[in-house]
């Protein structure tokens, strides 16, 4: 997820916005884009992932937004939500990749066919990158992974695929350049979005998980056993240029961006306690607030820098809906409500 | 409890000299009605098997009875709910052999041809001191037929139908007072390119169905030898091999086949007396299923003893015991486990009105015992005339399921731990019959049963591992008729039957689900059947209808399937006549009016489909 990211693009499309010649007329607002989008990924098998809308001023929840708009399912494992101009692009691990209006939610393209496990996507040099595992082999390793390339930003066929390290996560687009979070072979790799060739392929500590901003700065989240690291990238040559090693032992990957240089990690002990835990960090201090929040289920994360609160989601076993807590940044419980099916991820305006 | 078992094995063998005359059904089976007073037990007709020879148990179960059937696409993996329980609640029984899968714990309908076996029962509720492990819904009994004294005979039949349907069977057998032999074998091939609505695309456009085709062949060898006039050997073995290409869900792209194989056999041997049945039973159950390549194998082993004596008009007593071994090699683990059951049933007619029985099991497995499972039922005929009849029908009863393999040893997340599930039930019900121009019979049950333990796989941070978690509570009326008569040179029949559940977690994972009165997932509330048969001399037409309510995909889901009604019709002559040669043949139309539905979320079920059958029988 890149939510975070997108959360720091919408506020430099703020500021072009505000920045307009104010004889344009300014386009409405749309339903959707204001407030939280919540994803929920759904049920392996089923595909019931979908979109619920969280309209905090009005307390307002619109559930199966996409169903509801599109009047068709979203049929899809929804893995990522991903903004770029003004598109909003949900990303399905099960094959495919709707793209929609932010405002009204309707379909304005999709690629379909041709993909195995997309994790995320992004844009550059007017083409679209999608991240992919690539098909499992007889026990379950993806030793064919790729970064899918789709000529036109609105979706189609898939036109060639590049060969990444195994297990791709999150893309983060840079110029003319796609970087790739290389998750299981610990990878940055760098793709040159016009000639399609991965360019750099540099070794970095733990698994990469995610690309984050902070203070402006392009970051890319990775996770060990004990540890979680964070590495500063040089935007102009792609090296790390400092890394943040962090004692946060079982984080699972998932992050939620705070005030300032704050970051909010899921942990997990895992089999066979089973103990889940939101641990606080400070990126730029250094400092572990360990098990800030502890609890048992957590699947997603997202921080609203609005009005400083956070977001948990618990996918309750997978068996039903799963709920949202609300945290204030002091840690203060809020309030909980009921969300979809597999909650694994939130989306600020 | 092995001592009692060799102790009926060996010291029980002298027995009267006398053949006793009973019904083959009665014999062979599981004597279910006998002695599980006061429990709904039901019939498939013989009409319906023979409409359903090219289809699978699971779509025959899902249009004429109040079993839903979980359909994940045409021709895929069926697996039942039986009063809203789980697919591991309901046992399936092959000529008495437990067949369900060890390590799964349950059947697959849909790789369980129709035209493999001659008979087939339903018992509804929880019946595990008569029954055994599994049948904590409900009961699935197939069996074959043993004919005696009918000599030579053969026979051909072909299906041919819409979606590349081709099914080639062929049966052979002969008997004479002594010996039976009969041989089936059977080919299908089903293309399944049916087109569908595809949901997942935008623009929602109609699309064949490209990855669900079928082929399933089979073998099944009956024999039975009357050894002496008293001693029977039976032996049936029954081969079915099944691939098949698994319909995507919609949105996804199919990529994965399955191949099951699965060889079944069961010897019995029978020694009657005047007044009593002694029957040793040996079986095997060898599956082997592989998915995309992963291999998994489970094999069964059965050895039992029963021993069934009438002591006196009122009173029958059968009691007998059963080792059973499991070994499984899946492709995680390999483990095997032995159990040992002793079984005792009574059955008591204090008076020409009532019948009482009552049943006992004892068991225990490798990680632990039920030292005690009983249940208990009555059947009294309130009223009775020359015409009509009315039976109240009550029973109490118990089921359980033990753990399966998987459950215990997936390596990772196999609990060891694990509690079985277990399940009372209750019921009451009425039978009414009457005689006359138009004969009538209806029945109604109403059931309420609590199972509890229910065992659920949960997340456990990067691989999932099961719990007793669940506690369920079922409730539900169940409602059918049939009448019949004549009109003019006309024979007809209408039947229909309305099921209503109430299935609900009292304790579940998660706060929402539980104490919510909401139903369980993909558990209708609502179901009904209804069937219209006309028959005027060979010639006959039918015409049948099923509705199932809607269903939550999940346990707190806003996500609603919304119910369907499907439709199916057919037209046939029993048998032209050609010399000495008789050749039935009969025209269906399955989903009549073409209605676009969904079983379960996103897996396309097929629209309008026609099928001619023809068969030669020398």
């Amino acid at each position: 997820m890149k939510l975070n990211r997108l959360f720091l693009l919408f506020l430099a499309f703020s500021v072009v916005i505000v920045s307009c010649d104010s004889n344009d007329p300014e386009e409405p607002i749309g339903q959707y884009e204001t407030g939280i989008l919540i994803m929920n990924e759904g049920a392996f098998g089923v595909n019931d992932g979908e979109v619920y809308h969280l309209n905090q001023r009005l307390d307002e929840l619109t559930q199966n937004v996409f169903e509801t708009v599109n009047a068709r399912p979203y049929a899809g494992l929804l893995e990522d939500i991903v903004w770029i101009d003004d598109r909003l692009y949900l990303v399905a691990n099960t094959g495919k990749v709707e793209i929609v209006d932010p405002g009204t939610f309707e379909s304005i393209g999709a690629v379909i066919g041709d993909l195995d496990l997309p994790r995320s996507t992004d844009i550059a040099a007017g083409k679209m990158f999608i991240s992919d595992y690539g098909p499992f082999d007889a026990n379950f390793a993806t030793p064919d992974s790729y970064v899918a390339v789709i000529n036109n930003v609105l979706g189609g066929t898939v036109r060639s695929k590049i060969p990444t390290s195994r297990k791709p996560e999150d893309l983060q687009a840079v110029g003319d350049f796609i970087l790739v979070a290389g998750a299981e072979e610990s990878k940055l790799e760098v793709i040159d979005a016009l000639s399609e060739q991965v360019t750099q392929s540099i070794d970095v500590l733990g698994n990469p998980r995610e690309f984050v901003f902070v203070n402006q700065a392009l970051w890319l989240y990775s996770t060990a056993a004990d540890e979680v690291y964070f590495h500063q990238i040089n935007t102009s040559n792609f090296s790390i240029q400092n890394t943040v090693t962090l004692p946060v032992a079982s984080a699972t990957g998932r992050i939620a961006l705070g005030n300032g240089t704050e970051a909010y990690l899921i942990t997990s002990s895992g089999f066979p306690d089973y103990i889940d835990g939101v641990d606080r960090v400070d990126i730029a201090s250094g400092t572990v607030d360990t098990d800030w929040i502890e609890g048992s289920g957590f699947y997603g994360i997202g921080f609203d820098r609005v009005n400083r609160e956070l977001y948990l989601a618990n996918a309750n076993g997978f068996q039903g809906n799963g709920d949202v807590s609300v945290y204030s940044d002091s840690g203060q419980f809020i309030e909980e409500f009921e969300v979809g099916r597999a909650p694994s991820g939130f989306f600020f305006y | 409890m092995l001592l009692g078992f060799v102790f009926l094995w060996l010291g029980l063998a002298p027995l009267q000299q006398d053949t006793v005359q009973m019904d083959a059904v009665e014999i062979y089976g599981q004597n279910l009605e006998r002695f599980s007073k006061g429990m709904k037990v039901s019939a498939v007709d013989d009409r319906d098997l023979e409409n359903y020879q090219s289809r699978s148990l699971g779509d025959l179960l899902q249009e004429t009875t109040p079993i839903f059937i979980r359909q994940y696409g045409a021709g895929m993996l069926a697996s039942p709910s039986v009063r809203g329980t789980s697919a591991g609640h309901t046992a399936v029984f092959w000529n008495g052999l437990p067949i369900n899968s060890p390590s799964l714990g349950q059947s697959d309908l849909s790789i369980l041809p129709v035209q493999a076996f001659d008979q087939a029962q339903v018992q509804y509720g929880s019946n595990g001191s008569f029954l055994g492990n599994e049948t904590i819904g409900g009961s699935i009994l197939l069996q074959s037929k043993a004919d005696f004294d009918k000599g030579f005979k053969a026979g051909i039949n072909t299906s041919v139908g819409s979606f590349g349907l081709f099914n080639l069977g062929l049966t052979a057998g002969y008997s004479n007072e002594k010996v039976s032999f009969k041989t089936k074998i059977y080919n299908l091939e089903v293309e399944n390119d049916f087109p569908f609505q595809d949901l997942g695309l935008p623009g929602t456009p109609e699309r064949n169905q490209d990855h669900a085709a079928l082929s399933q062949r089979g073998l099944v060898q009956d024999f039975s030898w009357n050894v002496k006039s008293n001693h029977q050997l039976r032996l049936s073995y029954w081969w079915n091999e099944t691939d098949r290409e698994i319909q995507p869900v919609m949105g996804s792209a199919g990529i994965d086949t399955q191949r099951d194989r699965n060889h079944r056999a069961v010897l019995d041997y029978f020694i009657f007396g005047q007044s009593s049945t002694l029957n040793f039973k040996a079986g095997g159950v060898f599956d082997q299923q592989e998915f995309n390549s992963n291999l998994n194998e489970t094999d069964q082993y059965f050895l039992s003893a029963d021993w069934e004596k009438t002591f006196s008009e009122k009173f029958t007593l059968k009691t007998g015991a059963r080792y059973s071994r499991a070994e499984g090699r899946l492709s995680t683990y390999t483990e095997s486990e032995n159990r040992f059951e002793a079984y005792q049933s009574l059955l008591f007619n204090p008076g020409q009105t009532l019948s009482l029985s009552a049943n006992f099991r004892e068991l225990s497995y490798s990680d632990g015992s039920l030292p005690f499972v009983p249940s208990f039922g009555l059947d009294w005929v309130m009223h009775q005339d020359n015409r009509s009849q009315l039976t109240l029908k009550s029973s109490l009863g118990r089921g359980y399921k033990i753990p399966t393999l998987n459950d215990r040893f997936w390596d990772p997340g196999g609990n060891p731990d694990l509690n079985p599930e277990r399940s009372n039930n209750a019921e009451l019900g009425f039978l009414y019959s009457r005689e006359g121009d138009i004969a009538f019979k209806a029945s109604t049950t109403y059931y309420h049963m609590l199972v509890d333990d229910w065992i659920i796989w949960l997340p456990q941070g990067s691989f999932w591992s099961p719990e007793n978690i669940r506690k369920v509570r079922n409730q539900g009326v169940e409602f059918d008729f049939g009448l019949d008569g004549e009109v003019g040179e006309f024979h007809w029949e209408f039947s229909g039957a309305y099921n209503w559940a109430k299935v609900v977690a009292l304790e579940d994972f998660g706060d929402e689900a539980a104490g919510s009165d909401r139903q369980l997932p993909y558990t209708p509330q609502h179901q009904a059947n209804a069937s219209l048969r006309v028959e005027r001399g060979k010639v006959f037409s039918y015409f049948q209808g099923f509705y199932t309510g809607q269903r939550s995909i999940s346990t707190s889901s806003s996500q609603i399937l919304l119910g369907y009604q499907l439709f199916n019709f057919g037209l046939g002559h029993k048998g032209i006549s050609i010399g000495s040669v008789s050749i039935p043949l009969s025209f269906q139309i399955n989903n009549l009016f073409n209605t676009d539905y969904q079983v379960l979320y996103l897996r396309a079920m097929p629209g309008i489909s026609y099928q001619l059958n023809t068969s030669i029988t020398l």
